[in-house]
């Protein structure tokens, strides 16, 4: 580790140390890196990749909730309040002169993205994938932002960018296209597991997202100035992509591509990146966010730490949440709340305002969510139907959901959705004593062993 | 146009096809060779997708 915050390798070496990485020695193609890793019940390491020398390629890293926890050095059950102590508390990022990064430069007609293992991930892609991104822009009112959007391969020098779904940089986009310009973008890989969760969490717009990735680690994110564009990157990157989205609008063919939804989307209408320059260490490892288990651990502590946070906005008080694989991490949240009358029904309409979740259950406290049985036990007696379920239509919706039927918004359209909220609490004017779970007389007073 | 991207874009004219397709076929290439002839192959103006994004050449 270096005297600064951890970086990706660290994060390797951490999941190495814990027994949740697969070296593999023998030299794979890039068309195989992702069927392999598709095979392994740990994250990978391919050392040797075939055409590229240089090149190593890590996949899965945050396939499970354990690795999660093991990359945020926390236990699985603390993901949530981990990520949003650290958002709570940003900390602004801090520029360095010379950066692992920028150690390799290619500009101008040395760029050729061909130089890179592009990985061919899933059987209907519309290409191969740069899947674990952060992307950086800039606007002259808002200031910078960090997201993250996959660029499909097209040519040595152009990707295409997912640029659909709502976001700052899309708005961003949108404010460059309105004034007959380009947008310039860079895009790092291979980052700290702090930055990719900072770069999916919905920040207000004027928040930087280098500082909520500094909160997470206690210490500044270091960045470097590009070489082309003018942005700032962070300089333990294993590569850079730096360039422009043509001001084209959404009029270019990009995806499919296997979603986190686990199924394949649909094909997109997009902008088109060009890239200026690449950037990259000496020995670059790249990284492969493998679909969608690793997107969807990724999403869940931001779905998670959005929901705490409007529980508290509401005055509610949240004692665990959750946001379930099953949905994604992403369209589902389950909580349990220490409630007071009427607090159900706000929970409800908290949890139901965090981004595109569709989904929201409230339990009280007494109930363990991540025991499925309690759970169904708590829906099935806590529950009428004609007074403890919301139904709210036409909130915003995600296209790859194919029940918003997004095909209907046209190229560049937005879709809408239905929304369900279920009041697992216990009902006002149903005593508590109602609900005490049946004890065994004698249970603490004998022992089975003793009549075996 | 490169004699690989050529052969690339016979394959579509004998069918729509999906990326994997047109890259199984061509797995004796070394990747970053097809990936360059991909680059050649969407370049073309007679490129286009068809509905679940299969690939296709146009008609002139």
């Amino acid at each position: 580790m270096s005297a600064g915050k951890p970086g990706f390798r660290d994060v390797l070496r951490a999941l190495a140390d814990a027994g949740e990485v697969l070296r593999v020695p023998k030299p794979v193609d890039p068309r195989h890196v992702s069927g392999l890793t598709a095979q392994s019940k740990q994250a990978t390491l391919f050392e040797s990749i075939v055409g590229y020398p240089d090149w190593r390629l890590a996949g899965a890293l945050l396939s499970t909730r354990r690795r999660l926890a093991v990359a945020m050095g926390c236990s699985e059950r603390d993901i949530a309040t981990r990520f949003e102590e650290g958002a709570r508390h940003p900390i602004d990022a801090r520029l360095v002169a010379d950066a692992p990064c920028q150690e390799v430069v290619a500009e101008g007609d040395q760029v050729d993205l061909t130089s890179i293992p592009i990985p061919l991930m899933h059987v209907k892609d519309g290409g191969p994938y740069i899947s674990a991104t952060l992307v950086v822009s800039k606007d002259a009112q808002y200031g910078r932002n960090v997201g993250s959007y996959r660029l499909m391969y097209r040519t040595p020098r152009e990707t295409g960018i997912d640029l659909v779904s709502p976001s700052d940089m899309r708005r961003y986009y949108q404010r460059a296209l309105d004034q007959g310009r380009s947008l310039e973008i860079a895009v790092a890989v291979g980052v700290h597991p702090f930055e990719m969760l900072a770069a999916s969490y919905k920040a207000p717009i004027d928040v930087d997202e280098f500082a909520i990735a500094g909160g997470l680690h206690g210490k500044p994110v270091e960045l470097v100035r590009c070489r082309t564009v003018d942005l700032e990157v962070p300089a333990d990157a294993e590569f850079v992509l730096e360039g422009e989205l043509l001001p084209i609008g959404w009029t270019v063919d990009e995806g499919p591509f296997g979603e986190f939804s686990h199924i394949t989307g649909e094909i997109k209408w997009n902008p088109v990146f060009r890239v200026k320059c690449i950037t990259r260490r000496r020995d670059p490892i790249f990284y492969m966010l493998q679909m969608p288990w690793e997107n969807d651990w990724l999403a869940a502590p931001v779905t998670e730490a959005a929901g705490l946070q409007a529980l508290r906005v509401a005055s509610v008080e949240p004692v665990a949440i959750r946001a379930p694989v099953g949905a994604c991490g992403y369209w589902t949240l389950i909580a349990s709340i220490r409630k007071r009358p009427g607090e159900g029904k706000n929970a409800l309409l908290a949890l139901l305002s965090v981004a595109e979740v569709k989904l929201a259950i409230v339990t009280d406290d007494d109930i363990d969510i991540y025991n499925p049985d309690d759970l169904d036990w708590a829906l099935t007696f806590r529950v009428q139907a004609d007074h403890d379920v919301l139904v709210i239509s036409g909130a915003r919706g995600k296209h790859i959901d194919p029940s918003v039927k997004a095909w209907a918004a046209g190229k560049g359209g937005l879709p809408t959705t239905a929304k369900l909220g279920i009041d697992a609490t216990i009902p006002e004017g149903v005593p508590r004593a109602q609900y005490e779970r049946l004890r065994y007389f004698a249970k603490d007073a004998v022992r089975l062993e003793d009549y075996l | 146009m490169s004699p690989l991207a050529a052969r690339i874009m016979d394959t579509l004219r004998e069918r729509p096809r999906h990326f994997a397709e047109i890259a199984e076929l061509h797995l004796d290439v070394p990747w970053r060779e097809f990936l360059k002839a991909w680059g050649e192959v969407r370049d073309s103006p007679r490129i286009g997708r068809q509905e679940y994004g299969l690939y296709v050449v146009k008609d002139p």
